[in-house]
């Protein structure tokens, strides 16, 4: 016996569901299936659209197929919800050349589309975004770092977070934000791998500077447990351990703002050496007040600023992360120290590719994790 | 009495079945059909869906050449035969009809 | 107000396009009527009793000079010198061909105009306030977020093959002149108690066989959030609203089935999980949006006070207060003595975007009461004005005056309707001139429908008509107490129905009761909770 909506098809691997079953019902009956037929009563039936979208939602990576009398003009349409393939029944239906316009442009975000496009809404946001930032990146050259956060906070204001790991450096930064700013959400990454100094060191910096607005983000459990389970990842791809640990959760709570406060200094080298005060990564503006101090201006600051440091600092790190991948440096003050013997210099938080396929990455992951018992899922 | 009339595919004007299976926006010669006939009728007036859209029978009355629609919907094919009884139609002068 | 750009631009080319293929593969038999069908009237086109009509869309009731002229240039080319203004705020046409519907779009698309989805079951055009942006009671201007919904919904992949038509209204006033209270979705815009602009929201309101006021399912809600959760909204009522019964299929249907929690929490539920940056709106977007409906700068006062014949009563009546200094609100009836309501014939479209540009910013709105409205004039111009709109017949001081009668077309053209309604207008209001009634009385809403599909919003009028088919005949059923705006109400059937002529004289039989008896300053309403329906039954029906 069929349950509402489910027809089980002969075929060994695909499953045909109709626009009356629950989207509930829908996510569990699809589950490790390869193939799924959605079919259309008519093709004025548009539940199957929806259905689409929240089985892509809920993470279904098989083929999925519209079947049914539908019409040749509802195919982008189709595809924009989900489906991978259209199977058209009509009795006599006369062969149809269309142009399907390949429209570079779309007023909504593709709703069950795998590939995200930017709607015409972000594709404009983001071009005056950029030319915002280029602009006030000419006025803040050379800028001290209140006057840069100040001119950011006018522009950004309920919109900007100031990310920090708690790290050799980063008291100065949110010294500098609760002068200025002291309400802005402060977000820190606990990875699960940091210093347990580095934790004492986060508590006892945020009561120091009268800063309330802490956010805590964290790897999501099922994905750890899936992809880290003996929490030494890092020992066979740091890349990865970085993914899960760092940037997947970030990209999830990055979603609420448009700029970020970083510590990021030119002196740190590399491709920092050109840093603007104020720039843009093709998605977010990222404040950088302090691009323009020296070493020597660093330690000053903290020298009139009279802050708790870093305890590991009296050890000899220079820029503390994870403690697998932090290692004393000869230079301090340096990116020195970080990921020793791998070849990158950079986490990967603020590369905006990775990000994104992050994010596809964490909107997979119930297919991911859950245990392959497909056979015994699958109505019948 | 019946007879048949549809609206036009490529104007939408209204036109009625001719004896000659055409179709006329001159009601005067629309088809006379008896309740016997019909069906037949219509049957082959719903084959000239590239000619007009979605014939119908409808009741008349009267002489050839000369017909009153009756029936239940008698006053909305009166004023599809005659055209709209009030509106902007009738009152504007400079009316160009293509 | 909002110019397209390049993505606009190729948005709707790409429409009009299609639909041009759409129409040659249904003259070539690719398509069946069946198949065409949907795909013409979510393209704005109808087939009506005597010929096609297009539906074109004026989003959210505003209009350019360019436009207007535009829209005079199709009356006269491609239709009989006229064009016949909405409820929904839109304008249509009522003897294009379909052959030549590719071209008109064509001509929209031009200036940035289209005929998407005035039809069908899809998001229709968003309507508000037609005093938007130049109101003085306003708290926020509903232009920037009904272009962000206009954007969002037009071609929408998921929801262009709904149960039934959606409508949404959005309102930026407290005293509502978009009728929330009887659309899908409703929209208030409200600032919080810290300031921040967002939207109180409504469901499940609405007009046709089954009137019911909208259900208030949430307080607040900030403004960047509005596409998330209307997705959310249209996601709910696409899955589950009835598909079996074109009568129950709308969302009113499901929000009571349901009932407005349950509904509310399914709402929030798929808020929850389908917000997000990709729905957020980006500050620079509404940034780019409200640019374009800037404040208009200050105007001059009058100097000298205007002499002009029948000057007086029609800035008392036809005039409105701005909230910019120097600038006022004209309210161009076109509900002339025995005219045809909502209708306008070419030589006035150019007259009134000669006026426009002259006087009034170059902006035009219509109104759901189907009257044109200049927004932005300048009161030192506000005598010219009135003289040259005198001189073509759209000077009638009667804005929301008893004469300012809504009506849908009715039987005379529309292929849904049982009974005539412009006849039975146009006798009103012949009547109420002649009598000296509209002059006396105050205000008071007389709406028309022909049919219970209620395109005539004769439930929310105060005095509303209602066309049916009673065995073959034209019968009107009277109701009393119906309210658009504000704190909306659905009339209450007076009586049995009457013909044509018995229905004029009930009509005018109730403003006389109302113009006798009303308190001064009193509204219809009032005077109708005050006095029962007692004096105007028996003025009625003689009992």
């Amino acid at each position: 016996m069929a349950s509402n909506g489910v027809i089980p098809i002969k075929k060994a691997d695909c499953l045909e569901l109709t626009g009356d079953i629950s989207p509930v019902e829908a996510e569990q009956a699809v589950r490790g299936v390869p193939r799924v037929n959605i079919r259309f009563s008519g093709f004025k039936d548009g539940r199957g659209f929806s259905l689409a979208a929240l089985l892509r939602r809920a993470g279904y990576k098989g083929e999925l197929r519209a079947v049914g009398p539908l019409l040749h003009d509802q195919v982008d349409d189709l595809k924009r919800m989900g489906f991978d393939t259209v199977e058209i029944e009509r009795r006599d239906s006369p062969a149809r050349i269309r142009n399907t316009g390949g429209m570079n442009s779309i007023y909504q975000p593709d709703p069950g589309a795998p590939l995200n496009r930017a709607s015409a809404m972000h594709q404009r946001a983001v071009t005056i975004r950029k030319a915002r930032a280029e602009t006030l990146a000419a006025q803040t050259e050379g800028a001290s770092p209140e006057e840069i956060l100040r001119v950011a906070t006018a522009e950004y204001g309920g919109r900007i977070a100031m990310l920090s790991s708690f790290g050799a450096e980063a008291a100065l930064g949110l010294a500098l934000v609760a002068d200025i700013a002291p309400d802005t959400p402060i977000l820190f990454m606990d990875t699960g791998q940091h210093f347990p100094q580095t934790l004492t060191y986060r508590n006892r910096l945020m009561e120091h500077l009268g800063l309330t607005n802490l956010r805590t983000l964290k790897p999501a459990a099922d994905q750890v447990e899936a992809e880290d389970p003996g929490g030494d990842l890092y020992l066979t791809d740091g890349l990865a351990c970085c993914d899960l640990r760092k940037v997947r959760p970030l990209a999830a709570a990055l979603d609420s703002y448009d700029a970020l406060i970083t510590g990021r200094k030119r002196y740190h080298g590399g491709e920092r050496g050109q840093l603007a005060a104020i720039g843009f990564d093709g998605e977010r503006v990222k404040i950088n007040p302090f691009a323009f101090l020296s070493r020597e201006a660093v330690a000053e600051r903290y020298k009139a600023l009279d802050l708790p440091r870093h305890p590991l600092i009296e050890n000899g790190y220079a820029s503390i992360g994870c403690w697998p991948c932090t290692a004393p440096a000869m230079e301090p003050g340096s990116r020195e120290g970080r990921w020793t013997g791998q070849d990158r210099k950079e986490c990967g938080i603020f590369d905006p590719a990775r990000a994104r396929r992050a994010k596809r990455a964490g909107a997979i992951r119930l297919i991911q994790t859950e245990p392959r018992r497909l056979g015994a899922e699958r109505i019948a | 009495m019946k007879t048949i009339t549809a609206n036009r595919l490529t104007d939408g004007r209204v036109v009625y079945r001719t004896i000659d299976e055409g179709w006329s926006e001159n009601a005067t010669q629309a088809l006379r059909l008896t309740p016997e006939n019909a069906e037949t009728a219509l049957a082959s007036a719903l084959e000239d869906q590239l000619i007009v859209v979605d014939p119908y029978l409808i009741d008349i009355t009267g002489d050839v050449g000369d017909f009153t629609p009756t029936g239940r919907k008698h006053v909305r094919e009166a004023i599809r035969l005659t055209g709209p009884s009030a509106g902007s139609t009738k009152e504007i002068a400079h009316v160009s009809i293509r | 107000m909002y110019q397209y750009d390049e993505i606009d631009r190729a948005l709707v080319d790409a429409r009009t396009a299609q639909f041009r293929e759409q129409v040659n593969a249904r003259l070539s038999g690719a398509l069946s009527e069946d198949e065409f069908k949907p795909l013409r009237l979510m393209n704005g086109v109808y087939l009506q009793l005597h010929a096609y009509m297009l539906r074109v869309a004026i989003p959210y009731g505003v209009l350019s000079s360019e436009q207007l002229r535009s829209l005079a240039f199709i009356a006269r080319t491609y239709d009989r010198g006229y064009g016949h203004l909405t409820t929904r705020q839109n304008i249509q046409y009522n003897w294009p061909r379909l052959v030549d519907i590719p071209d008109i779009l064509d001509h929209l698309a031009g200036v940035g105009m289209h005929a998407i989805q005035t039809s069908g079951n899809t998001i229709r055009n968003t309507t508000t306030d037609p005093f938007a942006g130049a109101a003085a009671d306003e708290v926020a201007d509903p232009r920037p977020w009904c272009e962000l919904v206009r954007q969002w919904s037009t071609t929408h992949p998921e929801f262009t093959w709904l149960p039934r038509k959606f409508k949404i209204a959005i309102t930026g006033s407290p005293e509502d002149r978009a009728a929330i209270g009887v659309h899908d979705i409703g929209l208030r815009l409200i600032r919080s108690k810290a300031g921040e602009i967002g939207f109180e929201i409504h469901v499940g309101g609405g007009q046709g066989r089954t009137p019911v006021i909208a259900k208030k399912i949430r307080d607040y809600l900030p403004q960047r959030e509005l596409l998330a959760y209307l997705t959310a909204i249209l996601r709910v009522y696409n899955l589950k609203g009835r598909r079996d019964n074109l009568y129950k299929a709308r969302i009113k249907i499901l929000v009571n089935a349901m009932g407005a929690d349950c509904f509310a929490r399914a709402v929030e539920a798929e808020y929850e999980a389908v917000r997000g940056r990709a729905l957020t709106v980006p500050v620079e977007e509404i940034g780019r949006v409200s640019a374009f409906f800037a404040a208009p700068p200050e105007g001059r006062s009058q100097t000298t006070p205007p002499a002009a014949p029948g000057y007086d009563r029609w800035h008392g009546v036809n005039v409105k207060p701005h909230r910019v200094a120097g600038r006022t609100i004209v309210v161009i009836p076109l509900k002339a003595p025995g005219k045809t309501p909502g209708d306008i014939d070419a030589d006035q479209m150019d007259l009134v975007a000669d006026l426009a540009d002259r006087y009034g910013l170059s902006e035009i709105r219509v109104s759901k009461e189907q009257n044109l409205v200049l927004p932005h004039v300048d009161e030192s111009a506000l005598e010219s004005l009135y003289t040259l709109l005198d001189g073509a017949r759209l000077a009638t001081p009667n804005a929301d005056k008893a004469s300012d009668i809504v009506s849908c077309p009715g039987l005379d053209y529309c292929n849904l309707a049982n009974a005539r309604s412009i006849p039975v207008a146009q006798q009103i209001s012949r009547n109420l001139h002649e009598s000296g009634l509209d002059a006396v009385a105050g205000k008071v809403t007389i709406k028309i429908s022909g049919c219970i599909n209620a395109c005539g919003h004769h439930h929310v009028a105060n005095i509303g008509l209602l066309g049916v088919d009673k065995a073959g005949q034209e019968v009107y059923q009277l109701t009393l107490g119906g309210v658009a705006d504000g704190d909306a109400a659905i009339g209450k059937i007076l009586g049995p129905g009457l013909n044509a002529g018995a229905a004029v004289k009930a009509v005018i039989a109730c403003v006389r009761v109302f113009a006798e008896k009303a308190a001064p300053g009193e509204a219809f309403t009032q005077t109708l909770a005050r006095l029962g329906a007692a004096p105007f039954k028996e003025a009625v029906y003689g009992v």
